[in-house]
């Protein structure tokens, strides 16, 4: 029922935002210090917390903060498509003065950054000063408190900061202990951690615990890891680059074909696959939840912030699950940036606003009561983070673990066509995975299939 | 008796006759409404004139905002390579020629196709049969029944969707539970081609199923009953009933019911969007639709003319199909009244 309302709401907003710009009321009324303003942000999952958007409004009464949540695909892609091209088109004001940007996206956005407002220009005003943001920093003066790679995810390839980072998603590995004891694995967190210097070891130890399942459990497809397709992407996620290099340009250079990263990427997921070590349940779908509660696999590749998505899908599997490092070190998954669009009317409220909700204070508030862990620096040093044990997983210091991986990370170039050219790579491992081509011939289908893609054949 | 009342009646109705013809003939409302308008160009006779079109024009400037601006807008991108916030550059005909050339586009056309033949075939004889049983005089509770149709129609697609990915799930779904069961072996409704199809198609047919037995329904009740009650008198059976009286009496609903399904059924989208397998429907696009690949081109691929390319010819293909339709159930229905 909520979520009936919700869409309700939504569709009543998109439509009179469409009237809004029908009608083009861009009239802007001069603005004294206390008039109400309302902040529009478009943003999808928990990027926006509800109690801090609370906190803001306490702090400033005359700021309405009117956040929506889209899917991510949608506004990512659609509407911040059609957004941009309104704007360009009319120049118009109008539409959302803050949208979040995943970084799945953030290679199409980097490299058009006139869709957004520089933040180098912005300076923040003097309105937050009390709660802990100076008055006249720039997107430049900000930059350092950032991770350093977290922070390239919002710069635009023409160097103009567009976007300023949320939470780090990290990527180690979480396990069941219960599990792995039973297959006569070490479990404690350490020597598990030991167990996988590589992934080749890692995908040994998988060999040795699918050997201890029964022939029925076998039949269900229960297996070691979830879905032996994410190890593709975290593997590419430890390099420094993937489908495209900096080569000094906007738009990089194309290298997905002789990147080596990429076939050993690509190898080992093959031979992940091939060893029977995947479940082949694909994250997200119907029968991954179920999956977490009955151990039909034992091991996930787990971002920071998929840890309360298991606490929440699977309450009765608490303290049996851990979380050890993965393979070789480091990892991301995921992760977001807030951006102003170029089009947006309440640029400097929208300002003020995300350089209050991404300071360090606030983070980690975020990540004391929500499990996001911080983008900011300072913020790994605090004890709340450094000492952080979660009892769901066996009292495991995932602050120290997350917080290690993720200062290990180096930025990594993307490109305009990252998202189309990671989905036919997926869905070449995904055929494999169903048996349905041999992994040579996947290998060259999906090559074929990329040189014919639109988005590469145009320049990008 | 009756010899009186008979030979009464004509005399009668030569006196209303003759009584008529002294009169002079009523005029016919045709006439009548011209001559009112050319005495009185106000009133309420004059809605036909000027204030008609400020009464229509709600709907038609809607219609020209947000149904012939796109397709005119489409139309003209589909001759550009369109990068919505980037460089456009006319290339003509080029798109729809890459379009003929490459086999995503046919692969997602058969898929549609197949996925319309599944979903639209056995959907219309379970309809036409729920409409059926409707019908029935002796039914307790008709509305409440006819209440229950309507509701899998009124569902948001993504709660089927959620609901049906948890029935067809490959390791843990009911349906496949169902299916070991009966001693067949598990099946994967998202990688295999058929089953996926069969998925999606199972879906559409529970959103529409029921809907469309109500429109039928509707038209079985306005068949005159004489023609039943001639019907039985002449020793027809309820099959021969059904055959001769009821599905002539249907053809144009048929006909109506058919073509809004093609229209729906050749750009299902959103079905196969949540089954689970992305923008390009599947590993290897086994349940990629048309409007899927063109939300992936323009959206993924950012190729906006390519897109509204992939757009103008679901328009053709769906005219076609629904001639097609068209002129088989005109046969089909001529037959069966001959």
């Amino acid at each position: 029922m909520a979520k009936f309302f919700a869409k309700k709401r939504v569709l009543a907003a998109t439509s009179a935002l469409a009237l809004l710009s029908v009608l083009s009321i861009g009239v802007e009324p001069a603005k004294s210090a206390d008039a109400p303003v309302k902040i529009t942000v478009w943003s999808f999952g928990d990027v926006i917390q509800r109690d801090l958007v609370r906190q803001y409004q306490a702090l400033h009464p005359n700021v309405t903060i009117e956040y929506t949540k889209y899917n991510l695909d949608d506004v990512n892609g659609t509407k911040l498509i059609t957004q941009c091209s309104a704007y360009k088109l009319t120049k118009k004001l109008g539409g959302p003065d803050i949208v979040a940007v995943e970084v799945a996206y953030s290679g199409k956005w980097r490299a058009t950054p006139s869709c957004f407002q520089d933040l180098r220009k912005m300076e923040t005003s003097d309105t937050n000063v009390a709660a802990g943001v100076k008055a006249g920093l720039s997107g430049s003066d900000l930059k350092a408190d950032y991770l350093p790679w977290r922070w390239e995810q919002g710069v635009g390839y023409d160097d103009s900061v567009i976007g300023i980072p949320t939470d780090v998603g990290g990527l180690e590995v979480a396990y069941r202990s219960d599990l792995f004891k039973k297959a006569g694995l070490p479990f404690e967190r350490t020597a598990v951690g030991k167990l996988w210097p590589t992934w080749d070891k890692f995908i040994e130890t998988g060999k040795k615990y699918v050997a201890k399942l029964t022939a029925a459990q076998k039949k269900k497809n229960f297996a070691f890891i979830d879905d032996a397709g994410s190890i593709y992407t975290a593997m590419l996620n430890q390099g420094t680059a993937k489908y495209y290099e900096n080569d000094g340009t906007d738009a990089g250079k194309l290298v997905y074909k002789n990147n080596p990263a990429i076939k050993k990427a690509w190898d080992t997921t093959i031979n992940a696959m091939n060893s029977g070590i995947s479940s082949k349940t694909a994250q997200f779908t119907a029968d991954w939840p179920v999956g977490m509660n009955n151990g039909k696999f034992a091991v996930i590749l787990s971002p920071a912030w998929m840890t309360e998505y298991i606490k929440a899908q699977a309450p009765s599997t608490k303290g049996k699950w851990d979380i050890a490092t993965i393979p070789v070190g480091g990892g991301n998954q995921g992760g977001t940036q807030l951006t102003i669009p170029a089009g947006a009317v309440n640029k400097q409220e929208a300002y003020d606003f995300m350089t209050w909700y991404l300071a360090p204070a606030q983070q980690l508030q975020m990540f004391k009561k929500f499990g996001l862990f911080p983008s900011t620096l300072a913020s790994y040093k605090d004890p709340a983070v450094a000492d952080y044990k979660d009892p769901f997983f066996n009292n495991a210091p995932v602050g120290k673990i997350y917080g290690e991986g993720m200062l290990k990370l180096k930025p990594i170039f993307e490109g305009t066509c990252q998202r189309a050219i990671d989905m036919a790579f997926g869905a070449g491992l995904g055929r494999v995975q169903a048996k349905k081509q041999t992994a040579a011939a996947s290998w060259t289908a999906t090559l074929a299939a990329l040189s014919k893609d639109k988005c590469l054949s145009s320049g990008n | 008796m009756t010899a009186i009342d008979d030979s009464t009646k004509p005399s009668e109705s030569s006196r209303q006759g003759s009584k008529g013809s002294r009169r002079k003939p009523a005029p016919s409302p045709w006439r009548a409404k011209k001559i009112k308008s050319d005495k009185n160009p106000g009133g309420l006779a004059s809605l036909n004139g000027k204030w008609g079109y400020l009464f229509t024009a709600p709907f038609f400037v809607m219609f020209l905002i947000f149904g012939l601006a796109p397709i005119v807008y489409s139309t003209v991108i589909a001759f550009f390579n369109w990068d919505p916030i980037g460089e456009v550059e006319f290339i003509g005909l080029k798109n729809f020629e890459d379009l003929l050339a490459d086999d995503r586009f046919w692969l997602a056309l058969g898929n549609t196709m197949e996925i319309w033949v599944l979903a639209t075939f056995p959907a219309l004889v379970g309809s036409i049969g729920l409409a059926a049983i409707l019908r029935n005089r002796f039914l307790r509770g008709a509305t409440a029944w006819r209440t229950v149709l309507l509701v899998p129609n009124i569902t948001s697609v993504i709660a089927v969707a959620i609901v049906f990915g948890q029935l067809f799930g490959r390791d843990f779904g009911m349906i496949n539970n169902v299916i070991e069961a009966l001693g067949f072996p598990r099946v994967d409704f998202i990688e295999d081609s058929f089953a996926s199809h069969v998925a999606i198609a199972t879906m559409i047919t529970w959103r529409w199923m029921g809907y469309n037995a109500l429109i039928f329904l509707a038209s079985m009740l306005a068949i005159p009953d004489e023609l039943y009650e001639s019907a039985s008198l002449d020793g027809a059976s309820a099959w021969q009933q059904f055959r001769y009286v009821t599905l002539p009496g249907l053809r144009n609903t048929i006909t109506f019911v058919l073509i809004v399904g093609t229209i729906g059924g050749l750009q299902v989208f959103a079905e196969p969007l949540t089954l689970g397998g992305g923008l390009s429907g599947g590993s290897s696009r086994q349940f990629s639709t048309l409007t899927l690949f063109l939300y992936e081109q323009a959206f993924a691929s950012y190729q906006w003319g390519y897109a509204a390319a992939v757009g103008i010819l679901i328009t053709f293909i769906v005219l076609i199909v629904s001639a097609i339709n068209f002129a088989i159930t005109r046969r089909l229905a001529d037959e069966s009244t001959r």
